[in-house]
């Protein structure tokens, strides 16, 4: 190997570590300077650009919501908890799994309700086009997944759903 | 040789007069010596791009651009990172897994 392609080898991989070193470094600080673990609301400040006023409203709603939400959320893992007992012992859906069944798609559908109209008054404790944006965003990630779900069932052939 | 033409000799050495060299007159000489150098012919392409990465001022060049773009592109995604960590965390707390 001569001495040239010695030295543009090592240039070639010198410069990868700078370049690499770098870009971790730079990323490291990038993390640390615009993370703040502190506060779970971050996220909207940054994101949708909210001044100290919007942001305690904003606050004040959160902090109210939160015990709704985590009621909601121990109705509906009792409620499984109910299906799966239900569901062990037997291979049947018997009529009062079946029930249970029902009854936790009901508290599904209260809790997702009642965090629409969490996210709809967020968003309108925001200016009005970011409270748009926000409130597009939210459904996006908390019904979006649905969607996605539906979709991938009824483009499996002879398995369409809601058609004649 | 007699002794007076000694000491007319050491007399004509001691009276020689050594000029002062004008200012600056190494920096100039290796200046001229510089632009006059002739780069040496390169052999192929690979020999020309290996003097290219050995000359110093190519190098720290190459070497800055190299930090700035790797510390930039990093910072950017870091950022990018902390807001979809922060975005996940505020996700997690109003919208359950079970819900979605």
């Amino acid at each position: 190997m001569n001495r040239s392609l010695i030295v543009v080898l090592g240039t070639l991989a010198l410069s990868a570590a700078v370049f690499a070193g770098s870009y971790f470094i730079g990323q490291r600080a990038g993390v640390i300077y615009c993370a703040n673990p502190a506060d779970d609301l971050s996220w909207l400040r940054t994101e949708f650009h909210l001044n100290d006023a919007e942001m305690a409203r904003v606050r004040q709603l959160h902090e109210s919501y939160l015990p709704q939400c985590a009621r909601m959320c121990t109705l509906i893992a009792a409620k499984k908890a109910e299906i799966r007992a239900a569901l062990a012992s037997g291979t049947n859906v018997t009529a009062d799994a079946q029930g249970k069944l029902t009854e936790l798609g009901e508290f599904r559908a209260q809790c997702q309700g009642q965090m629409l109209r969490h996210f709809i008054a967020v968003s309108q404790a925001m200016p009005p086009e970011q409270g748009r944006r926000y409130l597009a965003e939210m459904e996006k990630i908390t019904l979006g997944s649905h969607e996605e779900i539906e979709q991938s069932m009824s483009d499996h052939p002879g398995h369409e759903h809601g058609t004649n | 040789m007699n002794s007076d033409d000694t000491k007319l000799g050491a007399l004509l050495r001691e009276s020689r007069v050594s000029p002062a060299l004008p200012p600056r007159f190494q920096e100039n000489v290796w200046r001229r010596i510089e632009a006059n150098a002739v780069p040496a012919k390169s052999d192929s392409w690979l020999d020309a791009l290996a003097a290219l990465v050995l000359r110093p001022r190519f190098a720290y060049a190459t070497i800055i651009a190299l930090v700035m773009a790797g510390a930039l592109l990093g910072a950017h995604q870091g950022a990018q990172l902390a807001k979809q960590d922060a975005q996940a965390r505020y996700v997690a707390l109003v919208a359950p897994n079970a819900l979605r």
